[in-house]
């Protein structure tokens, strides 16, 4: 049911006192858009709290886009913590909206972020706790019309029954052609059926009410969607694609929290996309193609952002910034401008090779905390299964650079579970941490005392197939087996300086079974947030108990969805939404990694036939040369 | 003029700013208000100096913390300058770049050689407005409740998970009480009451109030909620006489 719009922040102030962290509800921040006047009104959430969701990049733009748009006006809603909802619930207090303390349930559009898998079952929370209907096709006609985007929007049918509308790739277009879609529409008196199949035929928009799930011969036991016969609705939803990122607002984050918040620091994109190709990761096939924004912009928008924020770190944020052409450049440009105000500039991974090590040093001064590779697999047929274009003496000279630079702590990211993976690949992930230790050693010496030596971590995620990746038809290693090589792990990584942590193998299997399930999948969802479950990406509130009862109770074993392989030429569940990368590219890569051959990066080399651009008529953005590095 | 020594070198210039904190900002946490007004600072675009720690933090020290969900009128901090800005028009500049509920009300110079600001204020006056219910709900009986505590002279009381005890002799310096007007259902009583804090603590009003309400005095009144501002931060020197932090003996006049 549609509620009124009216401040109702006089009814959450007499609880700021009783709940952790009251600033989560305070709004009022530095850069907020107090002014709303819509009058067509949107409703940007992440459902997680504030200080999760604060950061997010990609809310900020849109809310930009939104908010600069004449006639309409965006707000930002988190999820409460539980103690919040739970005061609330008892005061029968409708989720509300930061900005203009509204209720949720008073937009017309409200959108959802979806950062990742496990925040499934707070996407049920906040709708019930807006007193939205949690089906779309529950909602009255003149409800929020419900819509969706974000990176884990590629296998979104699990929750699929709770959205009108799921926006595909790049947001900054393509919300504020929903939000004029919908409010012309609705001037126009037009029903919310019509509404919705108006939305579909906007580039990049998903309309899952106008799909049907098909299983047959051809596909899994999840089926694959196909339009509704007369809807006009296409067979595949291509995603939005923005062909110039350097011809987009640099400057997103204008708004300063007042808590501490997971990324505190003033954050720009220097580019779009990686074509690195790594074969376990879908970011890097779905943002596609790679977008670099000019060194002169993305200087001068430090600048500005750090004067209007007052911010004293500077995040330079993307895939893989070190790849970006001008970013040597770029980091002894900020260097000298930042020089005497005590501003930290950060990238946040580095490249594993001696220029990844000479940019580190850039940024970091004579301020060496610890240093971060990602050689995600022990060996070097496991590297050239994944396409990890690095070899081992890459990390040895690196690790070297590294110690000689002054580094004294080396953090090495591994994935444990990649198809074709060994017991052998396993002890290599502890040989290599060794390796790296000893050469710190050489460099460094040892202590007497063991303070001030060298020390290594390693950790070590769980591999979940995502869609739209080579590895897209691979099972996820089974639980128990991953306890396994975990101890495994454990013992080849036998000295006191390597520090070694690992994944929680349980919400892995959650995760792994969300990113496969089709459409069914939301019985599952439904259940476990009846069951209790809410903020799964929390350690201390994920219910894996919970989790297994609601697939039980909906006729599913989650770790066995988790673990099931599908055939290659399989209809998959989520094939009518495309971020342009073909089939038969992906085929071929993960024929290729059984074979384990590698494919270069084609903004280093030539076009390696991924299909992005050929289909969404978009092309590499390269500000300076990456040839020749 | 003991307590903690000012972060300063000699030669930097250190500007003193009240500033206040209200209506919804209240309930910022003392590390917060740090936080959003270092970001001020730096938005002020004013010539701050920064230390040459690892972390390479401003120089800027503040006074006592303040307990989440308290409004004040008296928050202060120094913040060292490497040029002497004109104190008015610092002011200004934080004022524009500065939330209106952290605006700051007050700037002036002070010695560089005075100690840090927030060992050495040390009295408080706080306002407090209690919202309840019940037949005991009423000023006479919180006066008796707090005489009662005195007399007992210490708290004990849980931060967090934590048990802790705070001595009441030194701490709590004075009240008075009185009966306010209903707000809706809720029966009101206003509180005034004085502080004083040192190494062994400080005392706040909602650990003092708690404890009262959980005394015989106030068996059958029900505390629901407090509303607590902070009205007078100053120093209380050896022989009791109150200086407030912009007196003019601590001022540096323009050279």
């Amino acid at each position: 049911m549609r509620l009124p719009r009216q401040d109702r922040f006089a009814q959450i102030e007499p609880l700021l006192g009783k709940v952790l962290h009251p600033a989560r509800y305070l709004d009022h921040e530095w850069g907020a858009q107090e002014a709303q006047d819509g009058p067509f009104h949107v409703c940007m959430i992440y459902a997680d709290t504030y200080e999760v969701g604060q950061p997010n990049l990609g809310i900020a733009i849109l809310y930009n886009e939104l908010n600069a748009t004449e006639g309409i006006s965006c707000e930002r809603a988190y999820l409460p913590w539980v103690d919040m909802s739970a005061l609330m619930r008892e005061r029968h207090i409708p989720l509300l909206s930061l900005e203009t303390s509204s209720p949720v349930a008073s937009f017309d559009i409200v959108g959802f972020t979806l950062a990742h898998e496990m925040v499934a079952s707070n996407i049920v929370e906040t709708l019930d706790l807006a007193g939205i209907a949690i089906r779309a096709e529950e909602r009255d006609e003149d409800d929020a019309i419900v819509i969706a985007g974000g990176p884990s929007a590629w296998n979104c049918e699990p929750l699929s029954p709770m959205f009108d509308a799921v926006l595909l790739g790049d947001g900054e277009q393509e919300i504020v052609d929903v939000a004029r879609c919908v409010r012309d529409a609705r001037s126009e008196g037009l029903t919310r059926k019509q509404i919705l199949d108006r939305l579909s035929h906007i580039d990049g928009v998903y309309v899952p009410s106008l799909y049907e799930v098909v299983v047959d011969e051809t596909s899994t036991r999840w089926g694959y969607a196909q339009p509704l016969p007369g809807t006009g609705a296409p067979r595949v939803v291509y995603k939005r694609c923005i062909p110039d990122l350097g011809a987009t607002e640099p400057v997103a984050q204008r708004m300063v929290p007042y808590m501490g918040i997971v990324q505190d620091r003033f954050a720009i994109e220097v580019l779009r996309g990686c074509a690195r190709g790594c074969r376990f990761c879908q970011a890097g096939m779905t943002y596609r193609p790679v977008r670099e924004r000019p060194a002169s912009q993305i200087i001068e928008a430090v600048s500005e952002g750090l004067s209007f924020t007052g911010y004293d770190e500077c995040s330079l944020s993307s895939l893989s910034t070190t790849d970006h052409s001008q970013c040597e450049q770029i980091l002894s440009e900020l260097h000298e401008r930042t020089r005497d105000l005590g501003v930290r500039v950060s990238i946040p991974s580095q490249r594993l090779d001696s220029f990844g090590v000479d940019m580190a040093s850039a940024v970091s001064g004579s301020r060496k905390s610890g240093l971060t590779f990602a050689p995600e697999a022990g060996t070097q047929r496991l590297r050239d299964v994944i396409n990890k274009n690095v070899t081992d003496e890459d990390l040895e000279r690196a690790a070297r650079n590294a110690f000689e630079h002054g580094w004294r702590r080396m953090k090495l990211y591994f994935m444990m579970g990649l198809p074709t993976e060994t017991d052998e690949d396993i002890v290599a992930i502890g040989d290599a941490a060794k390796r790296v230790l000893q050469i710190g050693r050489e460099v460094c010496g040892r202590p007497r005392k063991g303070k001030g030596g060298v020390s290594v971590s390693i950790s070590v995620a769980v591999f979940v197939p995502k869609c739209h990746t080579p590895f897209q038809w691979v099972g996820q290693l089974s639980r128990d087996e991953v306890r396994r090589r975990q101890q495994l792990l454990l013992q080849s990584a036998n000295d006191r300086d390597i520090k070694v942590s690992y994944h929680d193998s349980d919400v892995s299997v959650i995760e792994g079974a969300l990113s496969k399930m089709g459409r069914a999948g939301f019985e599952v969802v439904y259940r476990a947030w009846q069951l209790g479950c809410r903020f799964d990406a929390w350690t201390d509130q994920f219910r894996y108990d919970l989790w297994l009862e609601a697939g039980r109770a909906a006729g599913y074993d989650l770790e066995q969805v988790a673990a099931e392989s599908f055939p290659i030429e399989a209809h998959l569940p989520w094939e009518h939404t495309s971020p342009g990368v073909s089939k038969g590219f992906l085929q071929r890569e993960w024929r290729r990694a059984i074979d384990g051959v590698t494919t270069p990066d084609c903004t280093m080399t030539s076009c390696t036939g991924c299909g992005v651009c050929q289909t969404l008529g978009v092309s590499n953005v390269i500000a300076g040369d990456r040839h020749g590095r | 003029m003991a307590g903690k020594p000012p972060i300063g070198k000699p030669d930097l210039n250190r500007l003193r700013v009240r500033f206040g904190k209200d209506g919804r900002l209240a309930y910022l946490g003392h590390l917060e208000v740090i936080n959003t007004i270092e970001r001020s600072v730096r938005r002020a675009h004013l010539p701050f100096s920064v230390g040459n720690g690892f972390a390479r933090r401003m120089r800027v020290q503040f006074s006592q913390a303040l307990p989440v969900g308290a409004a004040s009128c008296c928050e202060y901090y120094d913040l060292y300058l490497t040029e002497r800005t004109d104190p008015d028009e610092a002011l200004e500049r934080l004022k524009h770049a500065t939330p209106a509920a952290l605006a700051p009300t007050e700037a002036a110079y002070v010695g560089g050689r005075l100690p840090a600001l927030e060992a050495w204020l040390t009295r408080s006056s706080w306002e407090v407005r209690l919202l309840g219910d019940g037949g005991g709900f009423t000023a006479d009986r919180l006066d008796e409740a707090l005489n009662s505590l005195r007399a007992v002279g210490q708290i004990d009381f849980m931060r967090g998970d934590k048990p802790r005890s705070i001595g009441l002799d030194n701490t709590l310096v004075g009240w008075t009480a009185c009966d306010g007007a209903a707000e809706g259902s809720w029966r009101s009583i206003d509180l005034s009451l004085k502080t004083r804090s040192s190494n062994l603590g400080a005392l706040r009003p909602a650990v003092l109030l708690e404890a009262a309400f959980a005394t015989e005095a106030l068996e059958g009144a029900a505390l629901d909620s407090l509303r607590v501002t902070r009205t007078v931060q100053c120093h209380e020197d050896e022989e009791g006489s109150l200086i407030d932090p912009f007196d003019e003996r601590l001022l540096v006049a323009a050279p």
